[in-house]
């Protein structure tokens, strides 16, 4: 099958997919709704708080408030779409390798990497993403941005790249349960990175901190993901930096899909 | 070529062994201890196309665990396997097209969907074309007489509705190799002859080629010719259903009705299962059936008279008991 053929039953698999997600999803109204309630609130809290903190202040760490407002929304968006696309897939691999019904999903004429992070949409999340667009969308009308079409692309390019860095990390992690079986590092790591990207990297400074900005930027890029496209946008447009996360991006793509691989080489499957 | 070959097919397994009590767990921190559990220890054997074979073993004799080196979920630890002419665990999209393995005790279809949505996916999934699809679904449907259960939640089925639509699920793509493990587990007598009843169909008009497991010899008895048994790991017997029982089934049971009560002395000739009126059971060991019924006939009036072979159930356990003893033996 040619690589356009190939791509285009991805995509209807993948609309197949979503689509069921959505019948499902549906099928329970309530958890739905409460789900989104209670995401609209946490981005309200966020908002909210950066608002008294710039109530105070003209900047933090050199960010003034419509640019931070676009790092906000920029992050929620992110973090919208990594949660709704694979943080759930990635947080089940385990139970799947523990029951055994990873089974049924490898005996699939498909990439399995493919089945078993995409398979299921979680449109509670879908909301966040669109959201944090309004948040960023509102950000630039505070600044009065104009249309620049390469910082655009630049900022759609490194916005991919951080989504991709994430989804590597997951797999990296989510891979580890077939070893162990019983993997609660996903959700572990899930905090860290939330917590980690949600802070412009200059807030790193100081002599402890500067180490780690280092270490989370360049060791493990976690710093970057969501800081990049929003530099890219609203800051200094950096060449090197986003040439690094190109890099990274495919260096973890790669990296992330031979462990995992490898990992399902190791696949025992439970007793039925 | 076979459609299914197995080459001394071997699987171990380090399994941990957990000590018991907190001072036990705690000690398991720092040291661990493995068992080397050897769970399939050197199967070959060769399945042809068409063939409907069965694969019988008590628990833990190694079934499952061969069909999921032969379905390519699991790697072997040595050996070699072909299926249609794919090395399973290679699990190629090619491969994975052309079977399908239907596990009675797992759930592949969306739980809280209708099964005509897990259909549908499916279809996306194996790039069936449309007019194929709807005349395949046509026809299981109709097999299985589960029409109008395909639009209901799955969760809302019964057990017996639910492997029928596993099993739908798992033929839409018309696969040329089909495993099934204990398909009918579970299930009521009237759900089983249904499922035998479709792939009895199904096997005759798309001569599909099929490997069972089950512990219902009425599937056995009703689907297959040929008979695999295996017991810790090692096959023990490969031929044909009837084989099995001449081999292993070391009585008949001749059942009498005499024309007057049954003489007192019947348990000379062997074990009396049953005496009531003028009726009396008793298992004969097969060289002296012919000895025994001349020497009844001889001293007494029987108005009827039949010998049939042991039920098939009796005939396998005794194969698994021998072969526990054997293996204990060694």
């Amino acid at each position: 099958m040619n690589p356009l053929a190939r791509s285009a039953r991805y995509l209807r698999i993948l609309r197949a997919l979503a689509a069921h997600t959505l019948s499902r999803e549906l099928a329970f109204r309530g958890n739905f709704l409460v789900k989104v309630s209670v995401e609209v609130l946490w981005l309200a809290i966020m908002l909210a708080f950066y608002k008294v903190v710039f109530a105070r202040s003209s900047n933090v760490a050199g960010w003034n408030e419509p640019q931070y407002l676009f790092f906000v929304g920029c992050f929620f968006a992110l973090n919208g779409l990594i949660e709704m696309l694979f943080l759930d897939n990635c947080n089940e691999f385990s139970e799947l390798v523990r029951t055994g019904d990873l089974d049924a999903l490898l005996l699939k004429p498909i990439d399995e990497q493919f089945l078993i992070t995409c398979r299921r949409i979680d449109w509670g999340c879908a909301p966040n993403v669109f959201m944090g667009s309004g948040v960023m969308a509102m950000a630039l009308y505070q600044m009065s941005w104009r249309f620049d079409p390469v910082k655009s692309a630049a900022f759609l390019a490194t916005f991919a790249c951080g989504v991709a860095i994430a989804y590597a990390f997951m797999v990296l992690l989510t891979s580890l349960s077939v070893w162990m079986v019983r993997n609660q590092s996903l959700m572990e790591m899930w905090w860290l990175f939330s917590s980690l990207a949600r802070y412009p990297k200059e807030i790193f400074s100081g002599r402890w901190a500067e180490p780690l900005g280092m270490f989370f930027t360049y060791f493990i890029p976690i710093l970057i993901v969501v800081n990049v496209p929003a530099n890219v946008m609203v800051r200094a447009f950096d060449p090197a930096m986003v040439l690094m996360m190109l890099v990274a991006t495919a260096a973890l793509l790669w990296i992330s899909r031979r462990f995992f691989l490898f990992a399902l080489e190791s696949y025992r499957s439970a007793s039925s | 070529m076979g459609m299914i070959e197995a080459r001394n097919l071997r699987k171990t397994y380090r399994a941990v062994q957990k000590q018991t009590g907190l001072v036990g767990s705690l000690r398991g921190l720092f040291h661990r201890e493995y068992r080397e559990v050897k769970a399939v220890a050197g199967v070959s054997f060769t399945i042809e196309p068409g063939e409907m074979v069965a694969f019988l073993g008590p628990n833990g004799a190694g079934k499952t665990t061969t069909l999921k080196m032969l379905s390519g979920l699991i790697h072997p630890t040595s050996g070699d396997a072909r299926v249609l002419d794919h090395v399973p665990w290679k699990r190629e999209d090619s491969f994975r097209r052309q079977f399908s393995l239907v596990m009675g005790q797992k759930n592949q279809l969306w739980w809280d969907l209708p099964a005509a949505d897990s259909f549908q996916l499916h279809r996306e999934i194996y790039s069936i074309p449309r007019a194929e699809y709807d005349e395949t679904l046509s026809e299981l449907t109709d097999l299985l007489g589960v029409e109008k259960l395909t639009k209901q939640a799955v969760r809302e089925l019964s057990l017996g509705e639910r492997m029928k639509m596993e099993l739908i699920a798992a033929l839409l793509h018309r696969p040329r190799v089909l495993l099934l493990d204990e398909p009918t587990i579970g299930l009521d007598v009237v759900a089983q002859t249904k499922i035998q009843r479709c792939l009895k169909d199904y096997h005759a008009r798309r001569g599909v080629t099929v490997l069972l497991t089950s512990h219902y010899m009425r599937d056995v008895e009703a689907l297959c010719e040929r008979v695999l048994v295996i017991n810790h790991g090692a096959l023990i017997y490969d031929g044909p259903l009837a084989g099995v029982i001449e081999r292993f089934g070391e009585t008949k049971l001749v059942k009498l009705r005499f024309e007057g009560p049954p003489p007192d002395d019947l348990e000379s000739f062997g074990e009396l299962v049953r005496r009531e009126g003028p009726f009396a059971d008793i298992k004969v060991e097969r060289a002296r059936v012919a000895m025994v019924l001349a020497a009844i006939l001889e001293r007494s009036v029987v108005a009827d008279v039949s010998v049939e072979e042991p039920p098939l159930e009796e005939v396998i356990s005794r194969v698994f008991e021998e072969a526990e003893a054997a293996h204990d033996a060694a």
